[in-house]
C-alpha cells in the first residue's frame, strides 16, 4: 500500500526511513524531505486557527509542544482502492507501534529506530499490495 | 522568483515595443560602418524617448507615454532558427555567470541559515534574450513592423533615385507573395525618408539641396536629414568619448550576430577586422565589397542554410559559431562609434525623437482611429444578425469544421486581413502605446470573438495580453485576472503545442505573480512549464521555482532545495556545468549535516563530478571525501564506485602537481591512541639470539600487575647498584608504550636497535581496501659528536638509509568493516631525536575484474598478488592526544590535555642489554 514510510524527528532528520526495495530510495528521501515543508506550513496554519479539528494526526501531534515527531507516508497516487480511513488507519497502526518503540526502556529518544516489532509492521504495511 | 533589476512595470513595456525596419542603400550602410556599427545599431542607444509625449486617442482624449522606446532592425526575410535560438539563449546563460565578489543573502529559516543569491542575471538575460528573439507570429501583431525607414546616403549620385528604389524594394517585401516574412502591421507601412550625411567627407550644400527636394516629394514630415561622421576615425585616440554601444552589442547578442553573421563576406570581414583593429585603414574595404545590409537572412539563422559556399572554410565556422563570450571577446576590442562626436550623438537622439514625434506616432494614431471606425461600423450591424450570416456564409472565413478538429488545429484560421483580426491589431496598437484601458478592453472584445469562433490560438493570444494590460492598467480598476493566463498557458501548450508561447506566457505570468507577492502560484506555474523538450528551459523554471519557494512568507526550504537539485540536474544535462554545481552547492546548504545521509551523499557526489568536470579539482577530492569519511549508509557497491571515482580524481589532482607534498588520505581511520610503540628485538625466543629482559611484547595484553612487579624489580635492582638510594631522575625502563603507560617524557631507544610503531587501522566501509607501500613518516635531528646539532632537519627522507632504515610493508589488506593493526619497523643507525610523524601509503581497492591496465603509469605500485585498478599515494598523520591533565586547580576547572612523547624517542648510543635466559623464568617461579 504504501511505498515509503518515514518517521521523522522534531530536528527534521530521520528517525526511520524506509522504501519499497525495488524502487530508487534516494527518490523517496528527496521526496519526503521535501514534504516536511507542506507539514511545517500546516502546522503553523494550524497554530493560527483551530482549523477542522478531524484532522487528528496533525492535531494528536500538536499538543505535544517540544517533541513533534512526523510521520511521513508515500502512497502510489494510481491506486484508487486508498481511502482517507485506510490512510487514517495506517496512520493510527504507525502510532501504536511508535508509542511501542519509546516504551521500550532502552531505546533514546532521538535514536534511529532499530525495533525489530516496528520493522515488521512497517513491511505489514508496505506488502499489503496485491 | 529571485529578485529582477527591472520591475514588471517596466519589464513587459520594454519587452513590447513599436517594431521599425530600417531599409539601407548600400552606401548609407558603408557610412555607418565606419564605425562598426549597422544603421538599426547605430540608433540602439538612443531609441527610448527622454521626454514624454502625447497622443490623442480615438475618443479624443489626452494620452500621456512615458519612457517609450522603438525597436530599430534591419529588416530580415527569414524568420528566426529554432536552432539557432536555441544555441543563441544557452550562450547567454554560460556566459551570465554569478559575479565573484557577489555577498549573498543570508536567509533565515526556521533552523536553516542559507546564503542565497537574490538576483539570477543569467535567468534575466535568458528571458530577455527569448523575448527578443521571439519570431513574428500571424495572430498576433505586437513585433509586427509598423514602419520602415528608408536610408540613403547623400553622397550617393542619385539620392532621389535611390529612395524611390529603396521604396519599390519595400513594397516588394511586404506585398511580393515570395516573401512570408518578416510580417507587416497594416498593408501601408509608414515610409520615413532619412538622408545620411556624412559631415566629414561629404558636401554640406548638396545634402541640403538633396533634403529639399526630398521634402518637396515626401512632406517635411516623412523625411528627415541626419549627419553623422563629424571627425574620422584617425582621430579617435585623442578624444574620449563614451561609447554608448557597448553595452548594447554585448548584452544583445542578435546584434552581434547581425553585425558580424548578416552575410557571406562578413565572416571574412570579421576575421580581417579584427586583425586591422589598430591599422586604422581599409576597414570599411571589407565591408563595402560584401553586402552590407543583406536582408536574406535573419541574423539567427545559422550559417550554413544562409550560404553553402560557407562551408568551405570550417574554422571560420566554427568560430562565429562559437560561444557568447568568444564574440564578446572580438567586440570588446573594437571601438563603436569612433567617427562620432557628442554632437552626433544628440544629432541621432534629436532624429529618434522627431520620427518618433512626427512620423511613428501621427501614424499610429491614425491607424488606431481607422481600426477604431472600422470596427465601430462593424458594430453598427447587429451582432446577430452579423454571426447569422457568418454562419450562412461560413465558408469564406471559418472552415466548416467539427469542434474537436478546431481544437486539434493550431494553424490559422483567418486571413491577414480578416475583420476580425482589427480588433486585435487595435488591442495591440494601444498596448505598444501604453494605452492600457483601450487595450484591455479590445482585447476583452477579440477574446470573446475568438472563443465563440473556437479559434484557440487567438483567443489564448487575446487572453494572455488582457491580462497583462489589466494588469498594467493605472490605477488597477479590476483584479489582476490571473485565470486568464491559466487558460492562455492551457491553451498554448496542449492545443496549440506552442511550447515558445507558453514560455512566453509562463514568464510574463510568473514575474506579474511575484509582483503581487503570490509566489506559490507563481512557482506551480513555473514547475508545470517544465519538460522534456528543452533542459535549459527547464532547469531556469525550476531554479526561478526554488527562489519563489525561499521568498514566500514561510519560506519553504526544503523544497527551495529539492527544486535547485532538480534544477541543477537539468543544468547538467543541458551543458550548463557551472550553473548545476552552482544549483546543487546551494543546495547543499540545506541538506548538510541533517542526518539525510543518503540525499547528502548524492549532493556531494554530483557536486564532486561536476567540479572535476569543470577541473575545480579541490573542490572535487573534498567533496568525494565527505561521502567516504561520513558513516556511510550506502552499499557496498556502491561504496566502491565512491571510493574509485574518489581514487580516479585524487590521481589526476596529485599528477597535476607531483611535486607537491602528500595530499592527507582520509581512510582507513587510524585509532591513534591505539598506537603501541615497542623498543628492541621481537621476542624470539628459539632463534637463540639476545633478548632484553623484559616481561612485555607487542602480541600480549597490558597487564598492570606484573609491569608493577617488573617496576619494582627495576628499583631494586637501580637501589642496590646506588648503595640503596634510588637516584632523583630515576625512571623505569618502558619497552613498550601504549595508553596506559607513562608517556609525558621523551622514551629513549638505543642506536641499532629496532623500533616497532603499531598502528590500528580501521576501515570504516563495506568494501575491501588495500595499502600497499605502507611505511612509517619520521622526522630526524642527528646529533653529531661534534656536540653541535645539525641544523638542518631531514625530513621525510626514506631516501637516507643510514640515518635511520624503514620497514616497508608491501602489502597490506583490509576487510569491510574491519579493524586491523599493521606493525612497522624502523632501524635507527644514528643517535639523534626522532619523530615519528605518520605513515604513508598508496590507497587503492580491488576490483572484481582484476584490471590490469593503468598500472604502469603508476609509479611503487606493486603487480603483486592482487592487481590494483588504482591507487594513490597519500599520509596519514598520527597525533596522539594525552592524557588530560587533572592536578592544579586551573586544569581541573579547562580542559587541558598533557604531551604525549610515544612517537618522539631519543635514539641513545648503544647501552648494554641486560638478557635473562631460562634463568629468568626460574626467578618468576621461585
Amino acid at each position: 500500500m504504501a511505498v515509503c514510510i518515514a518517521v521523522i524527528a522534531k530536528e527534521n532528520y530521520p528517525l526511520y526511513i524506509r522504501s519499497t526495495p525495488t524502487e530508487n530510495e534516494l527518490k523517496f528521501h528527496y521526496m519526503v524531505h521535501t514534504s516536511l515543508d507542506v507539514v511545517d506550513e500546516k502546522i503553523s496554519a494550524m497554530g493560527k486557527a483551530l482549523v477542522d479539528q478531524r484532522e487528528l494526526y496533525l492535531g494528536l501531534l500538536y499538543p505535544t509542544e517540544d517533541y513533534k515527531v512526523k510521520f511521513v507516508m508515500v502512497v502510489d497516487s494510481s491506486n484508487t482502492a486508498l481511502r482517507d480511513n485506510e490512510i487514517r488507519s495506517m496512520f493510527r497502526k504507525l502510532h501504536n507501534s511508535y508509542t511501542d518503540v519509546m516504551c521500550n526502556p532502552f531505546y533514546n529518544p532521538g535514536d534511529r529506530i532499530q525495533s525489530r516489532a516496528f520493522d515488521n509492521m512497517v513491511t505489514s504495511m508496505m506488502i499489503q499490495v496485491c | 522568483m529571485a529578485q529582477c533589476v527591472q520591475s514588471v512595470q517596466e519589464l513587459i513595456p520594454d519587452s513590447f515595443v513599436p517594431c521599425v525596419a530600417a531599409l539601407c542603400s548600400d552606401e548609407a550602410e558603408r557610412l555607418t560602418r565606419l564605425n562598426h556599427l549597422s544603421f538599426a545599431e547605430l540608433l540602439k542607444p538612443f531609441s527610448r524617448l527622454t521626454s514624454e509625449v502625447h497622443m490623442r486617442d480615438p475618443n479624443n482624449q489626452l494620452h500621456v507615454i512615458k519612457n517609450l522606446k522603438i525597436a530599430v532592425s534591419n529588416i530580415v526575410t527569414q524568420p528566426p532558427q529554432p536552432g539557432a535560438i536555441r544555441k543563441l539563449l544557452n550562450d547567454v546563460v554560460s556566459g551570465s555567470q554569478p559575479a565573484e565578489g557577489l555577498v549573498a543573502n543570508v536567509i533565515t529559516a526556521g533552523d536553516y541559515d542559507l546564503n542565497i543569491s537574490a538576483t539570477t542575471p543569467w535567468f534575466e538575460s535568458y528571458r530577455e534574450t527569448f523575448l527578443q528573439s521571439m519570431p513574428a507570429l500571424d495572430h498576433e501583431f505586437l513585433n509586427h513592423y509598423l514602419a520602415c525607414m528608408l536610408v540613403a546616403s547623400s553622397s550617393e549620385a542619385e539620392p532621389v533615385e535611390q529612395f524611390s528604389k529603396l521604396s519599390q524594394e519595400q513594397h516588394r517585401i511586404q506585398h511580393n507573395s515570395d516573401y512570408s516574412y518578416p510580417k507587416w502591421f497594416i498593408p501601408n507601412t509608414l515610409k520615413y525618408y532619412v538622408l545620411l550625411h556624412d559631415v566629414s567627407a561629404g558636401d554640406e550644400q548638396r545634402a541640403e539641396s538633396i533634403y529639399e527636394e526630398m521634402k518637396q516629394k515626401y512632406g517635411t514630415q516623412g523625411c528627415y536629414l541626419l549627419k553623422i561622421n563629424s571627425r574620422t576615425s584617425n582621430r579617435a585616440s585623442d578624444e574620449q568619448i563614451p561609447d554608448p554601444w557597448s553595452q548594447y552589442l554585448q548584452k544583445n547578442s542578435i546584434q552581434n550576430q547581425e553585425s558580424y553573421e548578416d552575410g557571406p563576406c562578413t565572416i571574412t570581414s570579421n576575421k580581417n577586422s579584427d586583425n586591422n583593429l589598430l591599422s586604422l585603414d581599409g576597414l570599411d574595404n571589407e565591408v563595402k565589397d560584401g553586402l552590407p545590409n543583406n536582408f536574406r537572412a535573419h541574423p539567427l539563422q545559422l550559417e550554413q542554410s544562409s550560404d553553402p559556399s560557407n562551408s568551405i572554410d570550417g574554422p571560420d565556422h566554427l568560430r562565429s559559431a562559437s560561444s557568447l563570450h568568444e564574440t564578446k571577446k572580438g567586440n570588446t576590442g573594437i571601438i563603436h562609434g569612433a567617427c562620432l562626436t557628442l554632437t552626433d550623438h544628440d544629432r541621432i537622439r534629436q532624429f529618434i525623437q522627431e520620427f518618433t514625434f512626427r512620423g511613428l506616432l501621427p501614424h499610429i494614431e491614425k491607424t488606431i482611429r481607422q481600426l477604431n471606425d472600422q470596427l465601430i461600423s462593424r458594430k453598427g450591424l447587429s451582432r446577430s444578425l452579423f454571426s447569422a450570416t457568418k454562419k450562412w456564409f461560413s465558408g469564406s472565413k471559418v472552415p466548416e469544421k467539427s469542434i474537436n478538429d478546431l481544437k486539434n488545429t493550431s494553424g490559422l484560421l483567418y486571413p491577414p486581413e480578416a475583420p476580425e483580426l482589427q480588433i486585435r491589431k487595435m488591442a495591440d496598437l494601444c498596448f505598444l502605446v501604453q494605452h492600457y484601458d483601450l487595450a484591455y478592453s479590445c482585447y476583452h472584445t477579440a477574446k470573446k470573438d475568438f472563443l465563440n469562433d473556437q479559434a484557440m490560438l487567438y483567443a489564448a493570444g487575446a487572453l494572455e495580453m488582457a491580462a497583462v494590460s489589466a494588469f498594467l492598467q493605472p490605477g488597477a480598476p479590476r483584479p489582476y485576472p490571473a485565470h486568464y493566463m491559466d487558460t492562455a498557458i492551457q491553451t498554448y501548450r496542449d492545443i496549440c503545442k506552442n511550447m515558445v508561447l507558453a514560455e512566453r506566457c509562463v514568464l510574463l505570468s510568473a514575474e506579474l505573480l511575484k509582483s503581487q507577492s503570490k509566489y506559490s502560484e507563481a512557482a506551480a506555474l513555473l514547475i508545470r512549464l517544465t519538460s522534456e523538450d528543452s533542459d535549459l528551459r527547464s532547469a531556469l523554471l525550476l531554479e526561478q521555482a526554488a527562489h519563489c519557494f525561499i521568498n514566500m512568507k514561510s519560506p519553504m526550504v526544503r523544497k527551495y532545495a529539492f527544486h535547485m537539485i532538480l534544477a541543477g540536474h537539468r543544468f547538467s544535462k543541458a551543458g550548463q556545468k557551472k550553473h548545476a554545481l552552482r544549483c546543487y552547492c546551494q543546495a547543499m546548504q540545506v541538506y548538510k549535516g541533517k542526518g539525510w545521509s543518503l540525499a547528502e551523499d548524492h549532493i556531494n557526489f554530483t557536486i564532486g563530478r561536476q567540479s572535476y568536470t569543470l577541473r575545480q579539482l579541490d573542490n572535487a577530492v573534498s567533496a568525494f571525501r565527505h561521502i567516504l569519511i561520513n558513516e556511510s549508509k550506502q552499499s557496498a557497491a556502491q561504496q566502491g564506485a565512491f571510493l574509485r571515482e574518489y581514487l580516479y580524481v585524487y590521481k589526476n589532482v596529485s599528477q597535476l602537481s607531483p611535486d607537491g607534498p602528500l595530499p592527507q588520505l582520509p581512510l582507513p581511520y587510524i585509532n591513534s591512541s591505539a598506537t603501541r610503540v615497542f623498543f628492541g628485538h621481537d621476542r624470539r625466543p628459539a632463534d637463540g639470539e639476545k633478548q632484553a629482559a623484559t616481561h612485555v611484547s607487542l602480541d600480549q595484553e597490558y597487564d598492570s600487575e606484573s609491569s608493577q612487579q617488573w617496576r619494582e624489580l627495576e628499583e631494586q635492582v637501580v637501589s642496590v647498584v646506588n648503595k640503596g638510594v634510588i637516584p632523583s631522575n630515576f625512571h623505569p625502563t618502558q619497552y613498550c608504550l601504549n595508553s596506559y603507560s607513562d608517556n609525558s617524557r621523551f622514551p629513549l631507544a638505543v642506536v641499532e636497535e629496532p623500533i616497532t610503531v603499531e598502528v590500528a587501522f580501521r576501515n570504516p566501509l563495506k568494501v575491501l581496501l588495500l595499502l600497499t607501500d605502507l611505511s612509517l613518516l619520521w622526522k630526524f635531528h642527528p646529533k653529531d659528536f661534534s656536540g653541535k646539532d645539525n641544523e638542518e632537519v631531514k625530513q621525510l627522507v626514506t631516501s637516507e638509509p643510514e640515518m635511520i632504515g624503514a620497514e616497508v610493508i608491501s602489502e597490506f589488506l583490509i576487510n569491510g568493516e574491519e579493524s586491523k593493526v599493521a606493525r612497522l619497523k624502523l632501524f635507527p643507525h644514528h643517535i639523534g631525536e626522532l619523530h615519528i610523524l605518520g605513515v604513508v601509503y598508496n590507497l587503492g581497492t580491488i576490483q572484481g575484474s582484476m584490471t590490469v591496465d593503468g598500472i604502469g603509469a603508476l609509479p611503487g605500485c606493486h603487480t603483486g598478488k592482487y592487481s590494483l585498478s588504482m591507487s594513490v599515494r597519500g599520509k596519514q598523520d598520527l597525533e596522539i592526544q594525552g592524557p588530560r591533565l587533572n592536578n592544579t586547580k586551573e586544569e581541573k576547572t579547562s580542559v587541558k590535555y598533557g604531551p604525549d612523547r610515544r612517537l618522539d624517542p631519543i635514539i641513545t648510543e648503544e647501552m648494554p642489554l641486560l638478557e635473562t635466559l631460562a634463568l629468568a623464568q626460574e626467578v618468576n617461579q621461585r
